[in-house]
């Protein structure tokens, strides 16, 4: 009996380490052109991230855009302003090395960075920053 | 308990380039947190150019052999291939620098420059 509830337990914590969501993906949707000027239709990437989070991982937040400003040093200190929307999705560990789902949201961030003209797609998985800068199709 | 996650495998996955740890947290003022933090340290620069650290702000003209150049475009080749990271030969040439700067001691150098004879039988 006792047998039995030690197995019960083992596999219920095996389930929890492989099954939780605790894995934070962070994605920021630009809201300009790399040229710091250019609007893009950031609605449209909104949806569609989070249609491709709810769809691969289950589900995501997006958050209110957030006004941001820098001083681009490069142009003679002209003072570039964005508004990104960062998107939220947890995940499980089991999901986010999935080789299927990277490649989805792999795809998902060059199609992005391809249409809207970026420079670069920032990514968080985990406590880790990832750039993707090459857009050409796998 | 916290789950190591393949950040390697991850990167291939994505075609992504590993840029550095961050400290994300959850809810909005997570997010907020988060992007401020981005923003400040992997700015990619507008108008053209790639992205590139932005403490690298200093220029020199570094004559090099022909075969270093050439090693360096294999690597950056691999790394390209592998990877899946847009690097230049002498985005690697420094960062390569930058590495061997930072543990190098100086009898080190020393040892660089003037390299001691070897006996000869």
């Amino acid at each position: 009996m006792a047998d039995k509830r030690t197995k019960a337990r083992t596999k219920e914590r095996r389930t929890l380490a492989g099954g939780r969501k605790r894995v934070l993906v962070v994605l920021f949707i630009p809201s300009v052109e790399r040229d710091g000027s250019t609007a893009i239709d950031q609605q449209r990437w909104v949806d569609a991230a989070l249609e491709m989070f709810g769809r691969v991982f289950g589900g995501a937040t997006a958050f209110p855009k957030a006004k941001g400003i820098w001083r681009d040093d490069e142009r003679g200190g002209a003072l570039v302003k964005d508004e990104p929307v960062v998107v939220h999705c947890y995940t499980t560990p089991a999901d986010i090395e999935n080789v299927r789902n990277l490649a989805e949201l792999g795809r998902f961030c060059r199609k992005m960075g391809s249409e809207a003209h970026q420079g670069e797609i920032g990514l968080v998985v985990g406590d880790e920053y990832f750039a993707i800068q090459d857009f050409a199709e796998e | 308990m916290k789950t190591r996650l393949n950040m390697a495998k991850i990167a291939r996955g994505l075609g992504a380039r590993r840029r550095g740890k961050v400290a994300a947290s959850g809810g909005y003022f997570g997010a907020m947190q988060l992007l401020a933090d981005i923003e400040a340290r992997f700015r990619v620069p507008t108008g053209g150019g790639r992205p590139t650290d932005p403490h690298w702000t200093e220029r020199r003209l570094v004559p090099l052999a022909p075969q270093t150049i050439k090693r360096l475009e294999e690597l950056t080749a691999k790394v390209r291939e592998h990877g899946g990271v847009n690097l230049e030969p002498m985005q690697l040439a420094a960062l390569l620098l930058e590495k061997t700067t930072e543990h190098l001691r100086e009898d080190e150098a020393q040892e660089i420059v003037h390299p001691k004879r070897r006996a000869i039988r």
